[in-house]
C-alpha cells in the first residue's frame, strides 16, 4: 500500500493545524500509533460525505454496487476483514485454518451485538453466509467450494471445504459477507433491507433512494468508543465539478471521488487534504479474441508494444497512478509489476510483431469506450494515435453506460475496448479469474480468451498455500499473460478523495471503502 | 405545444382582438367571467386531451427505441440469462407490446403513475412528488425573477430610446442568449458561491429561509436564460404604444405620466410578452431540470437524469409525462392571465 498522500497530508495539515495536532491526527492512521500527545480523537459531530451516486438498496446479498457497498459496509460486517495494506484480519472473529486448509474455525470476539442490542449467535452467521450460498446470481459469489457451514459452539462456527481454496477467507471478507440476524430478526426480508440491523457501526436513521441517506452511530458498537462521530450523512452530489466545490466551500467535510485532474489543486489547497490510497483495480485495453483481428496473438503483441503506458499514465494520472507492467495490481499480493513481464513501448519491435501477423499491412478497426469515465476518452485518443504508427487505423466509440454493457458484455459485439478490471478481495485470484475463466460469467472479462496452460496455473493458486510457492504461480501466470497479450493493463489508479483539514484518520481502504468509525473532527 | 391564442412577438397587437375574449355584448360582469371560465375550461380539455395523449404514446415508444437493458442494468454483470428473464419477465417486458401499451396507459389512468421504480421500487408518483416541491420552488422564484428583471429593463430602455441604457439592455441580453442555462450556473456559482460566499455552491440548506436562499442561484439561472427574449419583446412593444394616438390623448387630458405608463402603457405593451413568456415555458422547465444538475439539487431533474442512466423507464415515462402536464397548465395560465390583462375586457369588467 502507497500512501504518497500522507505524506503530502501532513505537510498540508501542519500549515493548518499546529504541528501536535497533525502529528496527532496522521499518525493515528496507522493501527499500532496511539495517539500520545494527548491530542486524542474528539467526540461527536456529524461528517457530511458528497457522494455521486443515491444508495438504492441495502441487500447485501444481491446489490452489491459500488454506490451500495459503501453503505452496507457501515452496517453489515463480516467474520474476517482486511486493514488498511489489504492485509486480512481478524473482524467480528478470530480465526483458524486446519493445515490441510479445508477446515476453518471462526470464534466470536466477547460481546459482539447488533445495533438493536441483541448478541451475535453462530446461529445468526450461519444463516447470514448460507443465504449468500444459496443465492443465485450474487454480485459477489464465494467461489470457494463450501462443503457444510456449522454452529459448534457457544462462540464458533467451522466451515468445511470440499478441496482447499485459499483465497477464502478474503471472500469472506467482501461487502456480501456481513453479519445479519437469524430469519431477519423475524421481520419480513423485504421490510428487514429497508431498516437493517447488523453490528456495523453504523445505523440507519433517514433514506431516500432517490437523495441522501444518513447514519446514527451504532451505541452498541463492540469496539469501544467507536465511532466517534455522532452521525454520518451521504450526500447525494450528481454533478462532479459540483461535488468538488462543495468541498471547496465546506459544505460537505469529505468527497467520495477527486479526479486525477484535480487532485494537485486538492492537494495544494491548506483548508482540505488530498486523501490517497493505492486501488485494486487496472484500467486496461481488452480486445475481442473472436475477432479476426484479435484472434492473432501477434496483433496484440504489437499492439502491445506500441503503447506507450507510461505516456498515458502520466497523461491521464497526473502523478497518482503507477504504471501496470502486468495484471495483478501492486496493492495486492503477488503483483509481477517489478518483474519486467509487459511489453515495452518500442515502435519497431511493434511493427515486427504485425509483419509476423495476417494482417502485416495494418487494418481498420474500433475502439469502444464507456462515456462515463473521461479519462478513457483521453487513453483512446492516444491509444489511436500511437498505433496509427504501426498502421492501424482506429476509430474511437463512445457509448453510454447502459449501451456499453449492452454491446460488449451482453452481446460480444465490438473489436477492442478500454475499460476497468477491478478486484473485489486482496487475493490475486479474483482479479485473475474474472479475466481468465471463459467459462465464467464474464467469459474472460468479456475478451473470451482462453489458455490451457493459464488456466491449470490459476487452478494450482487457488489450492496452493500462501508462500513463496504461491508466488512463483501468480509471476508465472502475469508472465504468461504480458505475452499473450488478450487485455494490455495500462495503469493502476489510485483511490483519491478528499476532506477539509479538520477531518482526522479518514480510513481509505483499497477498495474505495472508507472506515468511519475510526474518523472524527476536530472541534 | 402549440394552444390556441399564443402568439409571438409582434403579430399582436393590445388593441386588436384576438376572438376568444368575449363577444363586444356581454351583459353583466359576473356573466362575462363566467364565460370565460367556460370557454377556458373548454380550451384546456380541447388541448390537453389531445398533447397528453400525444405524449403518452411518444414517452412509451421512444423510450423502447433507446439502447440498453434495464434488467441487466439492475441485475449487474453477473446476472444468469434465466435470470435476466424471469426479471423481464416481472417487470412485464415479455408482454405483447400492445398489452404494455395498454398497461402503462391504463396505470396512468387508475393510479396516475407510471408504475414503481425499476432501481429502487418505489411507485413513480411518490417519487417524482417528494421531488417536486424544489423543482417547483426553483420554476416559480425564476419567474419572478425574470419579471423582475425584464419590466425595469425593457421600461428603460424604452424610456431613452437609442440611448445608453437602450443600447445596453439591447447588447447583453444577445451575449445572454447565447449562454446556456448550465454554463450562467456555473458562472453563477463561481462569483457568487465561491468567491462572494453569499449564497451555498450547491445542495439545499435546511429551513424554510435556507430552501429559499438555496434556490435563489438556480432560479436566476434559469431566469437570465429566459430574460433576453421577454425585454426584447416588451420594449418592442412599449416603443409602439408610446407613440399611439391614445397616448398623446391621455397626455393632452393631464393623466399623471405615472397613471399612464403602469395603467395603459405597460398593461398594454405586457399581453405580447406575456403570451410570449407562454411559449417559453417548456424552456423554463427545461432549463430547471437542467441547472439541478449544476447546483447539485436533488429534484426531478436530477431523478431524470439518474433515471435515464438507469434505463429506468417508468421514472423517466412519469417525468416526462408530468412535465409535459406542468407545461400545458402553465401555457394555459399564462393565456388566462393574458385574458384577464387584456384592456378591452378589463374597461367592461370596470
Amino acid at each position: 500500500m502507497k500512501f504518497t498522500a500522507r505524506a503530502r497530508g501532513w505537510r498540508i495539515a501542519a500549515v493548518a493545524l499546529t504541528a501536535a495536532l497533525a502529528l496527532s491526527g496522521c499518525a493515528a492512521e496507522a493501527p499500532a500509533a496511539s495517539s500520545g500527545s494527548g491530542e486524542g480523537p474528539v467526540s461527536g459531530g456529524t461528517l457530511t460525505f458528497g457522494r455521486a451516486a443515491s444508495v438504492t438498496d441495502l441487500d447485501l446479498h444481491q446489490q452489491i454496487t459500488a454506490n451500495n457497498a459503501f453503505a452496507i459496509d457501515k452496517i453489515f460486517e463480516p467474520l474476517v476483514s482486511f486493514d488498511a495494506d489489504g492485509k486480512i484480519i481478524a473482524w467480528l472473529a478470530d480465526y483458524e485454518v486446519s493445515g490441510d486448509g479445508l477446515t476453518y474455525t471462526f470464534t466470536l470476539h466477547d460481546g459482539v451485538k447488533f445495533s438493536d442490542g441483541t448478541e451475535v449467535t453462530p446461529e445468526d452467521v450461519v444463516f447470514s453466509i448460507t443465504r449468500h450460498l444459496e443465492m443465485e446470481g450474487s454480485p459477489l459469489p464465494i467461489e470457494a467450494p463450501v462443503d457444510t457451514i456449522e454452529a459448534t459452539g457457544d462462540r464458533e462456527i467451522t466451515i468445511t471445504l470440499k478441496s482447499a481454496y485459499t483465497p477464502f477467507l478474503s471472500e469472506l471478507a467482501g461487502f456480501s459477507n456481513g453479519v445479519l440476524p437469524k430469519d431477519f430478526g423475524g421481520a419480513n426480508e423485504a421490510e428487514f433491507f429497508k431498516s437493517p440491523v447488523g453490528t456495523g457501526p453504523w445505523v440507519l436513521d433517514e433514506w431516500d433512494p432517490n437523495g441522501d441517506l444518513s447514519f446514527v452511530k451504532n451505541e452498541h458498537y463492540w469496539q469501544d468508543g467507536k465511532p466517534y462521530l455522532d452521525g454520518l450523512v451521504y450526500k447525494f452530489v450528481a454533478d462532479p465539478t459540483q461535488l468538488q466545490q462543495q468541498l471547496v466551500a465546506g459544505q460537505v467535510d469529505a468527497v467520495e471521488q477527486v479526479p486525477a485532474a484535480n487532485s494537485a489543486e486538492v492537494g495544494g489547497n491548506a483548508a482540505l487534504q488530498l486523501i490517497e490510497a493505492a486501488g485494486w483495480s487496472a484500467d486496461q485495453v481488452f480486445f475481442n479474441t473472436l475477432n479476426e483481428h484479435f484472434a492473432d496473438e501477434h496483433v496484440r503483441r504489437a499492439i502491445a508494444h506500441a503503447i506507450d503506458r507510461d505516456g498515458i499514465a502520466q497523461a491521464t494520472g497526473f502523478g497518482t497512478s503507477e504504471v501496470a507492467n502486468a495484471l495483478v495490481p501492486t496493492a495486492i499480493e503477488y503483483s509481477a509489476n517489478d518483474q519486467g513481464y509487459g511489453l515495452a513501448y518500442d515502435v519497431d519491435a511493434a511493427k515486427a510483431e504485425l509483419a509476423k501477423s495476417k494482417f502485416a499491412d495494418g487494418f481498420a478497426t474500433t475502439l469502444a469506450i464507456r462515456n462515463d469515465r473521461p479519462e478513457f476518452a483521453q487513453i483512446a485518443q492516444i491509444v489511436q494515435e500511437q498505433l496509427a504508427a504501426i498502421d492501424i487505423d482506429v476509430t474511437i466509440e463512445s457509448l453510454d453506460y447502459a449501451v456499453f454493457k449492452e454491446r460488449v458484455y451482453a452481446n460480444l459485439d465490438y473489436d477492442f475496448m478500454l475499460n476497468n478490471g477491478q478486484a473485489d478481495a486482496p487475493d490475486p485470484n479474483g482479479i485473475i479469474s474474472f479475466q481468465t475463466d471463459v467459462t465464467g460469467f464474464s467469459k474472460s472479462y468479456w475478451t473470451s480468451f482462453s489458455d490451457p496452460e493459464v488456466n491449470k496455473l490459476v487452478e494450482q493458486g487457488r489450492t496452493t498455500a500462501d508462500g513463496p510457492e504461491r508466488e512463483k504461480i501468480y509471476f508465472k501466470i502475469q508472465k504468461l499473460l504480458a505475452e499473450k497479450a488478450p487485455f494490455i493493463p495500462l495503469s493502476f489508479p489510485a483511490n483519491l478523495q478528499g476532506t477539509t483539514a479538520s477531518v482526522h484518520d479518514y480510513t481509505l481502504l483499497p477498495n474505495g471503502s472508507v472506515r468511519f468509525q475510526d474518523a472524527w473532527i476536530a472541534q | 405545444m402549440s394552444v390556441e391564442g399564443q402568439h409571438t412577438v409582434g403579430d399582436d397587437r393590445p388593441q386588436g382582438g384576438t376572438g376568444h375574449r368575449g363577444s363586444a355584448d356581454a351583459h353583466t360582469p359576473a356573466r362575462s367571467v363566467a364565460r370565460t371560465l367556460g370557454r377556458l375550461l373548454g380550451r384546456t380539455v380541447a388541448t390537453v386531451l389531445p398533447v397528453m395523449i400525444g405524449v403518452v404514446v411518444a414517452v412509451f415508444f421512444l423510450l423502447r427505441l433507446v439502447p440498453g437493458d434495464p434488467a441487466a442494468m439492475i441485475l449487474g454483470d453477473r446476472a444468469t440469462p434465466a435470470q435476466l428473464d424471469r426479471l423481464r419477465e416481472e417487470m412485464g417486458l415479455t408482454l405483447p407490446l400492445a398489452e404494455q401499451f395498454g398497461n402503462f396507459v391504463w396505470g396512468i389512468i387508475t393510479r396516475f403513475d407510471t408504475g414503481d421504480s425499476l432501481i429502487t421500487g418505489v411507485s413513480t408518483r411518490e417519487a417524482i412528488l417528494a421531488k417536486a416541491p424544489i423543482s417547483l420552488g426553483i420554476v416559480a422564484l425564476a419567474v419572478i425573477f425574470a419579471v423582475a428583471l425584464t419590466v425595469p429593463l425593457a421600461l428603460a430602455a424604452a424610456r431613452n430610446r437609442g440611448g445608453f441604457a437602450d443600447q445596453v439592455v439591447r447588447i447583453i441580453p444577445t451575449i445572454g442568449m447565447g449562454m446556456p442555462t448550465f454554463w450562467v450556473g456555473l458562472l453563477l456559482i463561481i462569483v457568487f458561491a465561491v468567491q462572494l460566499g453569499w449564497f451555498p455552491v450547491g445542495g439545499v440548506a435546511p429551513g424554510p429561509l435556507g430552501t429559499l436562499w438555496s434556490l435563489v442561484l438556480p432560479a436566476a439561472a434559469v431566469a437570465i436564460s429566459l430574460v433576453p427574449p421577454l425585454v426584447r419583446s416588451l420594449r418592442a412593444q412599449l416603443l409602439e404604444v408610446v407613440d399611439a394616438d391614445f397616448v398623446t390623448t391621455l397626455r393632452a387630458a393631464g393623466v399623471p405620466e405615472r397613471t399612464i405608463l403602469t395603467r395603459h402603457i405597460l398593461r398594454g405593451a405586457a399581453l405580447p410578452t406575456i403570451a410570449l413568456f407562454g411559449v417559453n415555458v417548456a424552456y423554463l422547465i427545461g432549463g430547471t431540470l437542467v441547472v439541478e444538475k449544476v447546483f447539485g439539487i436533488g429534484g426531478v431533474g436530477t431523478l431524470l437524469f439518474q433515471s435515464i442512466g438507469s434505463r429506468d423507464f417508468p421514472v423517466v415515462q412519469g417525468i416526462a409525462l408530468y412535465c409535459a402536464i406542468a407545461v400545458v397548465l402553465i401555457t394555459l395560465a399564462v393565456d388566462a392571465l393574458a385574458t384577464w390583462i387584456d384592456p378591452r375586457l378589463r374597461g367592461r369588467q370596470s
